[in-house]
């Protein structure tokens, strides 16, 4: 493969993941519209790149909020057994579904994150008071606490509906493995509603969760040779550079204004990914 | 809760090395690759260090997976046994997917 188009990906997956990494979430989500729009890759490839991209920056960003105890490993691994069985539903209707489908999933994905980023994410209440002991989290030992740099305290928390936290998570495997995201958009929502977690925890449990749901369908990928080193290659080491820079620059750039750019990137990539189901380019590639 | 700062402390050391190892395998691999682009013996350089970029993939999928093995050690050690089978579970739909996801062809 030419060295320049292998310039290019690993521009592009850096600018994705600092933009995201800006706003504090994973790029994933742009690099399988870009690798489509703008660089033709077909579909099922840039999936299996951008999957790989997603264990990277899950791994690479993970060991900042362990060391802060904001990660909840105990409710991760709990959970992680239904992303694992959802990314293996993933993996199964991946290979069934036409691409049209692909496409039309992931517009409806790109404009449901562009929703939750002009929402904002509001603090769940926090209806802990620990007392109430009759609980499936109880029994598991799932509640737990984190120290809290602004409020200067240690923080307990405890964990509710895990089933119905389940269901979210079947959910987000699922899609995970089969657009190659990381889902953050179906995961933060149900730990911030529906089991109630402080946000700073449920941002860190599911940051390390999406490793193992990716690697779960990115396996069966590589095994089918569905992943291909020359795009996947370049994809990863950017994002992993990007998510780096995007941390730094977090501090530095306006929050409300990048929300706003993200809002529009998020359309327009959706709008076109839904054009192409009807074989319309609006906006074409330049490679 | 001793025990879980040390398990938090051995998963971050896990995924912070294990993504700079795969990471520079990656980057190592391309940066011989563009080096070589430039030789005359092109092709000939190419694709070894194509293979060294394979590596660090494999690496990043094989990461999260020895996480979750860490994580299992871990609870046997500890004679967590529900979370120990918990962990186990997790691997095992994992693994599962490897054996059944791949067509025998």
């Amino acid at each position: 493969m030419a060295g320049g188009f292998s310039l290019w990906l690993f521009a592009v997956s850096m600018a994705a993941s600092a933009l995201g990494g800006m706003l504090g979430m994973a790029g994933g989500i742009f690099i399988v519209p870009i690798l489509t729009i703008f660089g033709h890759i077909e579909i099922h490839t840039a999936i299996g790149a951008s999957i790989i991209s997603v264990i990277a920056c899950s791994c690479g960003g993970a060991a900042p909020f362990l060391k802060n105890r904001l990660t909840n490993i105990r409710l991760a691994i709990v959970l992680e057994i239904a992303t694992t069985t959802g990314a293996l539903t993933g993996v199964v209707l991946a290979g069934i579904l036409p691409v049209s489908y692909l496409y039309f999933i992931f517009a409806a994905i790109l404009f449901i994150s562009a929703h939750q980023m002009l929402a904002r994410r509001r603090a769940p209440v926090l209806a802990s008071a620990l007392s109430d002991a009759s609980h499936s989290s109880d029994a598991l030992g799932l509640n737990s606490s984190y120290p809290d740099r602004e409020l200067g305290r240690e923080v307990t928390y405890r964990v509710d509906r895990v089933a119905l936290g389940m269901v979210f998570m079947y959910g987000a495997g699922l899609i995970s493995a089969l657009l190659g995201i990381g889902s953050g958009v179906l995961k933060i929502p149900a730990m911030d509603t529906a089991m109630r977690l402080p946000i700073k925890v449920s941002s860190a449990t599911s940051n390390f969760m999406i490793g193992v749901t990716a690697a779960a369908s990115a396996a069966i990928y590589f095994m089918r040779g569905g992943i291909v080193t020359e795009v996947a290659g370049p994809v990863a080491f950017g994002s992993v550079l990007g998510a780096i820079v995007g941390a730094r620059m977090l501090l530095i750039v306006s929050n409300d204004k990048l929300r706003l750019l993200f809002v529009v990137i998020l359309v327009v990539l959706g709008v076109q990914m839904l054009l192409i189901v009807f074989g319309v380019h609006l906006i074409e590639g330049s490679l | 809760m001793n025990t879980a700062g040390r398990l938090e402390k051995m998963l971050a050391a896990l995924l912070r090395y294990g993504s700079w190892s795969a990471s520079a395998a990656i980057g190592l691999g391309y940066a011989l690759a563009l080096i070589g682009s430039h030789s005359p013996a092109r092709n000939l350089a190419v694709l070894p260090n194509i293979r060294i970029a394979r590596v660090g993939i494999v690496l990043f999928i094989l990461l999260p997976i020895l996480r979750v093995l860490l994580m299992f050690l871990f609870f046997v050690r500890e004679r967590d046994f529900r979370f120990a089978f918990i962990s186990g579970m997790v691997l095992a739909i994992i693994l599962l997917g490897i054996f059944l996801g791949v067509p025998a062809t």
